[in-house]
């Protein structure tokens, strides 16, 4: 078993004072019990009062989040669509195919983000207001991860157009810049404005240098004396070499270009040409990759993977991805400069700048309040053939491990647990167990969600789980007195004990009150019949009555008798079905030949000398006697009658 | 990270012992020495009282939800050597049976996996162990097991069913025979597993030692698929033991110790997909 590397973190049961009492809890299906207890057992109680409160906790709480909501269910369809397209996936086409998912998730995290910030803003308490900023931010920080493991992960971006990249990263995460932009031109005087300096700074930090060249112009427009600065500086931005997309440059090319641009800043820079404008003086040496100059604008630059990318935008353009991890440490420390210490974010940026990816998803895990991001993102590192089998305890792979955990906290929701079989059906070792254990403790609310349930259950050919859901279906429509309704549950979980129990009710039920109920049921059964021998009974016996109504009095005097012969019919009922033989004898016309007769007169006297002796009888069981004497009376009457008959009809001419 | 997601006035007017929720996570049951056994529905966040059932006559100990197939039903046990078997009829809950066959306080109650039918077994302070097996019509049969740990017998847990390899699809319904096991730990400081028989008894088949204390908790892990058996235990003696065994192969059982706690450890669970086990020690509470 793998050591635990890092404490797990305890969670304090609030209004529980642990140090002094003792808990003890108990698991759910989806969540835990904790209550106070002693466990000392005395048979006494107590004189100290004790704690009559039970506490619910639960893991996955953010299901609950109506706005997270629709990430689980979008991100669901990305996950589904990848996992399908998987086969078709090959060759060049393969990479972009997965870029271009991994684009998906994140405007998917984006669109999320923007909600939950319209929701901050609208809330009405100060309290939620705060709580959605929280999200916000968490989710901010989700996408900034993404994005950078979209970078060095899944696009693999080389040398050259990895800066372009990073300097698209950084533009997309410190993004107040357009609204001061925005700001600032739309003013009278623009270069007067209180942000000027800082807004052409922070173009130039984030390599915009053409923006940048657009406001010095602006300042060279109205103030004259700095007019020739201004154009001097403004042409070193515009000559910058640059790598753009679809340039046939290569790299050594681009390096040397841009050597001596770098020796034409510097010569610019001793000769003085800036000195009068310190403003002008400090772009010149940001632009030169000047870490004093660059730690002057920490502010600005707001955090140290900025610094990071402004450092290599000015220094190392041509920076490997292997070299990365050297600058990102070197900027971390540089910028925090010993006054903080890193925060679980900066480590997990960091992890990706070491390209390990093992150590970014563990500490994503411990960081973040639910497996979502995980799992999502560590499913398409392994579809990007990035994971190495990382055996786990239970001998299931990480990505299987994670997508594990993110669906078994779906179920805990009442409805999104519909996007958790999902996920289950594409884990290959543990997921269909799991998916077992889950999907029978789905509270089955409504007959519809019960419906939902068991198509998924049969779809999979779990025939237990549909047995058990049926079965617990069935009694409880048994104990509502919905005997149809039991019926078809016991019949569509095929079990044969059940179907017996409630062919049985339905039975007694006639005998009781003179006519079935759910006929369309019974008359429907089909090969359903053949579940339980009982079954099939209530079945024929109602097809009996169907014929007797159709008045097809022979094939129904046939059905009657073979009932009887062929035993199915349960003995008890066997008065019942003698009984229902009676009008078919009073008939006019001979219907059942002398042969059946003798059959029927076999089976009456049959279940006559078979007739229980109850020791002392009481009034009710004499009278009881009395009434079966009368009817084996007249049943022996009825059928005497009729044999004469038959006899006479057999025997003449144009009788058979 | 966890949230508590709801807090339970049970107002138990004693120490609570055992809360335990039902199959589907709808309803709590809650047990305490003040003598009575209460269900809440907790649906949705909230917390009705839905029945306060009296009928001990000391401290309830234990409470167990039966299959939800059975329709509802809870057992309990208590320090005044009853077992009581509750059920739901009509919206109402009531007592539908007392067992009184133990000498002692019952300890522990566990309602074996629904494929084997309903029954409950029962370890007792008098070291025997009951099974109770629902017959039909209300009634139900009592096999005992006397001494099955000396001194006492304190917790109970079932294996998970598991489907005999050769099982054809038998449309008449006949059950398939499955093989009763379950596990019970005691103050004989050892694990017992026990067998059912072809003829009905109860036979022990294996003893597994390794606590130097008594045994307070046992728990046999949910099957997730894989040909390993696997049980958790705690001790007085502070230590966790995971037991597996490789069906295949043997009938072994080899022990890990998971981790030794400071004092005595109480009690143990797993989580329904058997990757999570819950420990409760005396101090305080650990994943």
């Amino acid at each position: 078993m793998e050591e635990l590397d890092g404490e797990p973190i305890v969670t304090l049961i609030p209004g529980v004072n642990s140090k002094k009492k003792q808990m003890c809890f108990d698991w759910g299906p989806g969540e835990m019990l904790v209550c106070e207890t002693a466990f000392n057992k005395k048979g006494k109680s107590e004189t100290v009062p004790s704690c009559p409160f039970i506490h619910i906790v639960r893991k996955d709480v953010d299901v609950y989040s109506h706005i997270l909501r629709k990430l689980f269910n979008e991100s669901h369809g990305i996950f589904v669509g990848l996992q399908r397209i998987e086969e078709e996936l090959t060759g060049k086409s393969r990479k972009a195919q997965l870029v271009r998912v991994s684009k998906n998730y994140r405007s998917v995290i984006r669109a999320c983000m923007e909600e939950m910030h319209q929701a901050a803003i609208a809330a009405k308490d100060p309290a939620s207001s705060r709580q959605f900023s929280s999200q916000v931010s968490i989710l901010s920080a989700m996408e900034l991860i993404w994005n950078l493991c979209e970078i060095l992960f899944i696009e693999v971006a080389p040398a050259g157009p990895l800066l372009l990249l990073l300097l698209d990263w950084v533009r997309l995460h410190v993004c107040e810049v357009d609204s001061v932009l925005a700001d600032v031109l739309g003013s009278e005087n623009p270069s007067k404005h209180e942000n000027f300096w800082n807004l052409v700074t922070i173009l130039v930090l984030q390599g915009r240098l053409d923006e940048a060249r657009q406001m010095l112009s602006k300042e060279a427009d109205a103030s004259p004396t700095s007019a020739g600065m201004c154009r001097i500086l403004g042409d070193l931005m515009r000559t910058m070499p640059v790598l753009s997309p679809g340039n046939t440059q290569t790299l050594t090319e681009l390096e040397l270009k841009w050597q001596h641009w770098h020796e034409e800043c510097e010569r610019h820079l001793q000769d003085g040409t800036f000195v009068s404008s310190p403003h002008l003086e400090s772009l010149c040496k940001i632009m030169l990759g000047d870490e004093a100059a660059l730690l002057e604008q920490k502010e600005l630059l707001s955090n140290w993977y900025h610094f990071l990318v402004t450092r290599l935008l000015y220094s190392h353009p041509t920076v490997k991805p292997i070299d990365l991890h050297f600058y990102a440490q070197s900027s971390l420390d540089l910028f925090l400069g010993g006054e903080s210490n890193p925060e679980p974010l900066d480590n997990i940026l960091m992890a990706a700048f070491e390209f390990d990816i093992h150590q970014v998803i563990k500490e994503c895990s411990i960081a973040l309040s639910n497996w979502w991001f995980v799992a999502h993102l560590t499913d398409l590192l392994d579809h990007c053939k990035l994971l190495q089998s990382h055996n786990l305890y239970f001998g299931s792979n990480m990505r299987e491990f994670l997508l594990l955990e993110y669906a078994s906290g779906l179920f805990s929701h009442h409805s999104l647990w519909q996007l958790g079989v999902d996920y289950f059906d594409y884990c290959p070792e543990l997921g269909r167990v799991s998916l077992e254990l889950h999907i029978e403790r789905i509270p089955l609310s409504t007959e519809q969600k019960a419906l939902k349930v068991l198509r998924i259950c049969e779809q999979r050919q779990m025939t237990e789980q549909v047995r058990s859901i049926c079965k617990i279906l069935a009694m409880k429509a048994v104990r509502n007195n919905r005997l149809g309704s039991a019926l078809s549950w016991s019949i569509r979980a095929k079990d044969a004990a059940f179907a017996t129990l409630v062919s049985d009710r339905f039975l007694r039920d006639y005998c009781e009150r003179g006519c079935f109920s759910d006929l369309d049921l019974i008359d429907n059964l089909g090969p359903a019949m053949m579940l339980s021998d009982r079954l099939t009974f209530l079945g024929k016996y109602r097809e009996f009555h169907r014929l007797y109504g159709d008045k097809r009095f022979v094939d129904a005097a046939s059905l009657l008798l073979s009932l009887m012969t062929s035993q199915i019919a349960p003995r008890s009922f066997w008065m019942t079905l003698l009984t229902d033989a009676l009008p078919l004898l009073e008939q006019k016309q001979v219907i059942f030949s002398a042969e059946q007769t003798y059959e029927l007169l076999r089976c009456l006297e049959d279940l006559a000398s078979r007739r229980p002796v109850h020791g002392e009888p009481d009034a009710q069981q004499l009278q009881d006697d009395d009434i079966e004497t009368t009817k084996v009376e007249m049943l022996r009457l009825s059928l005497a009658r009729n044999l004469a008959r038959a006899i006479i009809k057999e025997g003449s001419l144009e009788g058979s | 990270m966890v949230s508590v997601i709801n807090t339970v006035d049970t107002s138990h007017e004693d120490m609570i012992h055992d809360a335990q929720m039902d199959y589907y996570g709808t309803r709590l049951a809650t047990c305490s020495s003040d003598r009575s056994v209460k269900i809440f529905d907790v649906r949705n966040g909230g917390q009705i009282l839905i029945a306060d059932l009296r009928g001990h006559e000391g401290p309830v100990w234990q409470v167990a939800w039966a299959h939800p197939m059975y329709g509802n039903i809870l057992a309990s046990c208590s320090y005044d050597r009853k077992v009581i078997i509750w059920k739901e009829e009509n919206g109402t809950w009531e007592k539908t049976h007392e067992h009184t066959g133990h000498d002692s306080s019952v300890n522990s109650v566990c309602w074996a996996p629904h494929d084997y039918g309903l029954i409950l077994a029962c370890g007792s302070s008098d070291g025997a162990i009951s099974l109770l097996t629902y017959t039909g019509e209300g009634q139900w049969d009592v096999k005992k097991i006397n001494n099955a740990h000396t001194i006492g017998c304190n917790a109970v847990s079932w294996a998970p069913a598991v489907v005999p390899g050769s099982l054809i699809d038998q449309p008449s319904g006949q059950k398939p025979n499955y093989i009763k096991k379950f596990a019970s730990g005691g103050c004989d400081n050892l694990i017992k597993l026990w067998k059912e028989e072809e003829d009905g008894q109860w036979k022990e088949e294996q003893k597994l030692e390794a606590h130097s204390d008594w045994v307070r908790d046992v728990a046999w892990a949910p099957s997730i698929g894989l040909p390993t058996s696997t049980i958790a235990s705690c001790s007085q003696d502070g230590r966790v033991f995971v037991w597996t065994c490789d069906d295949a192969s043997s009938n072994t059982w080899s022990p890990k110790l998971l981790h030794k706690f400071n004092d005595v450890v109480w009690h143990v669970s797993w989580s329904i997909t058997a990757n999570i086990l819950a420990v409760s020690e005396s101090q305080q509470n650990e994943q």
